[in-house]
């Protein structure tokens, strides 16, 4: 109880001391953007196609950077996977989940989460998003099914950890080629306009940004998935392989 | 209005730096794993949300940097009212790769109490040197 006064008049003390600070000291806010800020916001629509500045600066500005920054998802989810590799095949078992009410409120929820993050990965080039956040949100789809219609469930239907490392070493290989192409016509690697076209038809696909948001929403929806599975296969195969009783 | 404006940005700097001190004694003092990994992702939200403010800029709207092309002279507005495109890419691309990296340290930490039994560091390091490795 003692604490808890405490650590309220901690609180009201760090609310107020920023006041008396401002009153004391006269504090400039930013209110005008950096010029590179600036020139990123001018510019995104004439040197990369993309309505969007933060899609441009994520695959064509920085592209180079945002490829190594997908080498390190790649080994960090190869790292865990290696540490939790099994040899033996996984023993089918009987499906125990949750309730029949959960299981249909989740499988319209889950069909729910699978168009939206699509949504979110296809459009990434003209609107906020992109290949990163709609991979993450694809992956909420398997752990919202893992525990209420268990892991087997999955399984049975095909979705196993070596598919998934599959499809994301391929999705990976796509988007090492888009990066690469540039490069047999003597351009830079990652090069996105001087390439690639601007729109296919009628729509906006501003050049290989498009291609890379959907090769990345691939590869992080599975690299992702595969860690829900390895989590959640239950713990005494685990001490099996690794020969150690239970603790 | 100009008071205010000043006062959220010193709070916000105060908050932060709160922040890292509290993460920085979980990842030191806590002798528990599971508890060093909460507090480091404590400290690289911390990060996140440093980065993001940088690029915040106190204009009244503040729109995201997206041209949607409906409005005449719509680069000169966005130029003045759009929020940094930079630290938004970075922070992006930064927060799934963390994720990757936080779910590599989770299983590390598991992989460690399936073999030794304990999350504590210190018995970890005790059953480490009864074993013979140093």
């Amino acid at each position: 109880m003692r604490s808890g006064y405490v650590a309220m008049a901690l609180v009201v003390i760090a609310a107020l001391l920023p006041l008396v600070f401002v009153s004391v000291v006269p504090v400039d806010v930013p209110r005008a953007l950096r010029e590179l800020g600036k020139y990123y916001v001018l510019n995104t629509i004439k040197d990369s196609a993309s309505p969007e500045a933060v899609a441009a600066v994520v695959w064509d500005y920085r592209g180079l950077d945002t490829i190594y920054e997908t080498v390190v998802l790649y080994l960090a989810i190869v790292g865990g996977l290696a540490i939790f590799r099994i040899s033996r095949e996984v023993a089918k078992r009987a499906i125990i989940g949750l309730t029949v009410l959960t299981q249909t409120a989740t499988k319209v929820i889950a069909l729910l989460i699978a168009t939206i993050s699509s949504a979110i990965a296809l459009h990434g080039h003209l609107t906020p998003g992109g290949g990163f956040p709609g991979g993450s949100a694809l992956a909420i789809t398997s752990m919202l099914i893992v525990p209420v219609f268990s892991v087997y469930s999955l399984l049975e239907r095909g979705i196993t950890s070596t598919r998934l490392i599959a499809v994301r070493g391929l999705a990976l290989t796509a988007l090492g080629l888009v990066a690469l192409l540039p490069v047999i016509r003597g351009l830079e690697i990652v090069t996105n306009q001087r390439f690639y076209p601007a729109g296919l038809g009628p729509f906006v696909i501003s050049g290989s940004i498009s291609m890379y948001n959907l090769f990345e929403f691939f590869a992080v929806a599975s690299g992702f998935t595969a860690v829900a599975i390895y989590l959640s296969i239950p713990e005494e195969l685990y001490r099996a392989e690794l020969g150690v009783g239970g603790a | 209005m100009g008071v205010l404006e000043s006062y959220t940005y010193v709070l916000v700097i105060l908050v932060l730096a709160l922040n890292t001190m509290m993460s920085i004694y979980g990842i030191v003092y806590r002798p528990s794993l599971v508890k060093k990994l909460i507090a480091l992702t404590i400290l690289s939200d911390t990060v996140f949300i440093a980065i993001i403010f940088v690029g915040y800029i106190f204009v009244h709207p503040l729109v995201p940097p997206v041209y949607t092309g409906a409005i005449p002279g719509e680069t000169e507005y966005l130029a003045k009212h759009a929020s940094d495109p930079l630290p938004q890419a970075l922070v992006l691309t930064g927060i799934v790769i963390g994720l990757a990296v936080n779910a590599l340290i989770a299983f590390g930490i598991i992989q460690a109490y399936r073999l030794a039994g304990t999350t504590d560091a210190r018995k970890l390091v005790k059953s480490l040197v009864e074993e013979g490795v140093e």
